[in-house]
């Protein structure tokens, strides 16, 4: 009995969570699978069509190749960077140290904004035509007749370095992950004459791959989630040499009313997702090391 | 030492994130506001619904003058607009006591996003201003309701607008938008960027050829741009090309594009190029960065170029940072047709769910033909269609130069407009972004005009052929 009304409480206020999940999260989710399926275009009534979305997704679109290209892309240049820049900076502040906190919180401000629009709009300017990156370049001399969000061949970068900016989440991981190594194996590595490189290589990593692994797997999933900075910086171009995935399903929702089809395309992507990352799990006997043996 | 330099280098990096935290911290703050203020709207339609039911409880003893009704309107515009707007709401409640407004004003961007979903979910606003670009998209799918009864009924009298301008709100024989202005394509200059390159300001009269003779002599003289347009944001000013080689841009039954030879289209891609790589027109790059400025930031108004391709209302809307501009006809093509066409500038729809259309097809004719509405509106929204509110608006003398420059223009270009092309076709917005990578990849020199000119082709006649 007490039981029970110890448990109501927990619903009540679980409410605003659960409302919000069923709500806002898993009814719609289901809802686009059966939308993926049809014609919708957001103000006619859906009509069956089978798998024809799936297939002119493969066989007749050229933009959805396009895109995934540069989502791909995106996500391999990016998550190797945003990873070792992370990590470098857990082991920078992996010391004791008075203000250890407050640059703890610095390092994580990046990671909260960064997803906002505001600083999309401060990053279009800052490496966009006339801005304050061109007239550095200027000072030095190189005349770049693009700007780097301008030229086809660079604009990818602009958009992985705010990425690679966004490092605060991954950090505070490794962080905590490298306070848990054990003291005592660095100690008797320094008796036996190790160097700093040999201790980082033959005991930080090593330690630390379980960490690893948790960051590529979460860094992975959100790096194909990319949009707001390719949808503010670039809005996809020059040349769509920043379409990421999810902005194209988001015009072909939005601006085209292509609903239907872009619930397909969803769809298309959660598969991406879930094949990167049950191959992951595959691999992770090869190289990740679980000090209790590892439930696998 | 190491020590020493890995904590100053800890320290000059937090430096640096709090300065690039602090310049974003405005962002960050504003960001959840604007979610806290979604919930507050949230809330407020809920409680709006609620007092809704009460009113309705309550309906029966208030018999006055009518019902009290509460009419949701939803437009697009700048900041002026919306103020002004407010002020035109304001003013018709004072007129009809028993007539409330929630007004949604919005910018272009994102504007037609919002009102799909709205649709979809069934809440658009009662009042939808419309465009051209996709009032046969809503009309299509049953979105919008046939204004053609209220015009019988005499509830928006339409008597004194011109009758091929109206029935561009016709669609598949439903009435589906009263239009409320007028525009016409226009090249708006700056006159001092010319004075300052000792060249004679255009006449109507001008071609393309003298276009790029003027763009160049700028570039020249004076180092600025010819022109800022961007000649492939969207197929306004391609489309007047086509026209002026005798073709349409898209076939009857709008199942493909209209124009037969590919070669129409890979010169115009032609020229651009070489108006951009001579540095006389905005190259993709630069006209990304004009883009970020906003119009009245834009180079034209602030003299840094000489022209630029826009609607009649552009001195006007500009006229408060730059009241020197002038505009006159597109050039024309040498031995070409009459390109131009009377664009009918935006409508009043009524969506089909709503259930206060006697009253919305009240406040439109209201908005288009009383003098009260257009005192407050000043045509800002284009030149009015009525015939007689022009006549007003001119007889008060109260109009600037700049919006006495936009309905002479009208008249100007009545002379060389050809007949008015019938609404774009579903997809439109698509075809638009088809025409704009095709027109970048020549930019760019990814591709030549005639590869560029056959691949917009295969895309666009896929795109219609997909929609129509």
């Amino acid at each position: 009995m007490k039981l029970y009304k110890d448990n109501k409480v927990a619903y009540v206020l679980l409410a605003p969570w659960l409302i919000g999940f069923f709500g806002m999260w898993l009814i719609p989710m289901f809802i686009s699978i059966y939308y993926s399926f049809t014609d919708f275009n957001l103000l006619n009534t859906p009509s069956f069509i089978g798998l024809a979305n799936y297939m002119r997704a493969f066989t007749q679109d050229k933009m959805f190749y396009q895109a995934m290209k540069v989502t791909f892309s995106y996500v391999l240049i990016l998550v190797p960077l945003r990873l070792a820049f992370a990590l470098f900076v857990a082991m920078l502040l992996n010391k004791k140290h008075k203000c250890l906190g407050l640059y703890r919180t610095l390092y994580y401000v990046p990671s909260i904004i960064g997803g906002s629009i505001a600083v999309s709009v401060v990053w279009k300017q800052i490496f966009g035509n006339k801005g304050v990156v061109m007239s550095i370049l200027e000072v030095f001399g190189i005349h770049q007749k693009m700007s780097l969000v301008g030229n086809p061949k660079t604009a990818l970068w602009v958009i992985v370095l705010m990425g690679v900016w966004q490092f605060g989440s991954s950090m505070l991981i490794f962080l905590s992950a490298l306070k848990q190594i054990p003291g005592s194996l660095y100690e008797s590595a320094k008796v036996d004459g190790a160097n700093g490189w040999v201790t980082f290589s033959r005991i930080t990593i090593p330690m630390l791959t379980p960490t690893i692994f948790f960051n590529l797997i979460l860094q992975i999933i959100n790096g194909f989630r990319v949009f707001t900075e390719s949808y503010v910086i670039t809005d996809g171009g020059p040349l769509d040499s920043t379409l990421s995935y999810v902005l194209y399903l988001y015009r072909r929702a939005f601006n085209y009313f292509d609903m239907g089809y872009s619930c397909a395309l969803a769809w298309i992507l959660v598969a991406v997702i879930a094949v990167f990352t049950v191959v992951l799990f595959k691999t992770q006997n090869n190289w990740v090391y679980y000090e209790t043996g590892g439930d696998e | 030492m190491k020590k020493n330099w890995k904590r100053l280098t800890a320290i000059t990096m937090a430096g640096i994130m709090a300065c690039t935290a602090a310049g974003c911290g405005s962002g960050s703050s504003g960001e959840s506001q604007s979610t806290g203020a979604a919930g507050g709207t949230q809330a407020q339609t809920t409680a709006a619904g609620g007092a809704e039911t009460t009113q309705a409880a309550a309906g029966a003893p208030s018999s006055g003058s009518g019902e009290n009704v509460t009419i949701k309107i939803t437009w697009w515009g700048g900041q002026g607009r919306h103020d002004y707007t407010q002020k035109l709401l304001d003013a018709y409640t004072e007129l009809h006591p028993n007539v409330t407004f929630e007004a949604m004003p919005a910018g272009w961007d994102g504007y037609f996003e919002k009102l799909s979903t709205q649709a979809a979910s069934g809440s658009m606003p009662d009042i939808v201003q419309m465009d051209y670009l996709y009032i046969t998209t809503y009309a299509k799918n049953g979105s919008l309701a046939d204004l053609q009864p209220y015009m019988d009924n005499g509830t928006i009298d339409v008597s004194n607008v011109d009758p091929n301008l109206l029935n561009t709100g016709k669609i598949d024989g439903k009435m589906v938008g009263a239009v409320l202005s007028t525009s016409a394509l226009v090249t708006g200059y700056n006159p001092s960027v010319l004075a300052e390159a000792n060249y004679a300001e255009p006449g109507t009269d001008w071609t393309w050829d003298d276009f790029k003779t003027m763009c160049q002599t700028v570039k020249d003289k004076t180092g600025k741009l010819g022109t800022a347009v961007g000649p492939v944001d969207d197929t306004n000013i391609f489309h007047y090309w086509v026209r002026e080689h005798g073709e349409s841009l898209f076939s009857e039954d709008k199942k493909s594009l209209g124009y037969k030879d590919d070669a129409i289209c890979a010169d115009y891609f032609d020229m651009w190029k070489e108006l951009m790589d001579g540095g006389m027109a905005a190259n993709p790059d630069e006209y990304a960065q004009i883009q970020t400025l906003g119009q009245e930031a834009g180079p034209v108004v602030t003299g840094d170029a000489a022209s630029i391709f826009e609607w009649n209302n552009y001195t006007s809307k500009v006229a408060a940072v730059n009241d020197t501009l002038k505009m006159t006809t597109p050039p024309m093509l040498e031995g070409g047709s009459k390109g131009l066409w009377l664009k009918p500038g935006m409508f009043f729809s009524v969506a089909e769910t709503s259930k206060v259309k006697d009253e919305a097809a009240a406040f439109i004719d209201w908005f288009i033909n009383s003098e009260e509405a257009n005192d407050i509106i000043m045509a800002e929204r284009g030149t009015p269609v009525s015939s007689k509110i022009r006549e007003y608006l001119v007889g008060t003398g109260t109009m600037s130069a700049q919006q006495q420059d936009m309905f002479d223009y009208v008249d100007a270009a009545a002379e060389l407009s050809g007949s008015t092309p019938a609404p774009d076709p579903v997809g439109m917005s698509e075809v638009n972004e088809a025409f704009k990578n095709a027109a970048y990849s020549v930019f760019y020199g990814q591709a030549t005009s005639a590869e560029a000119a056959a691949a917009f082709r295969a895309e666009a006649d896929a795109i219609l052929a997909r929609n129509n």
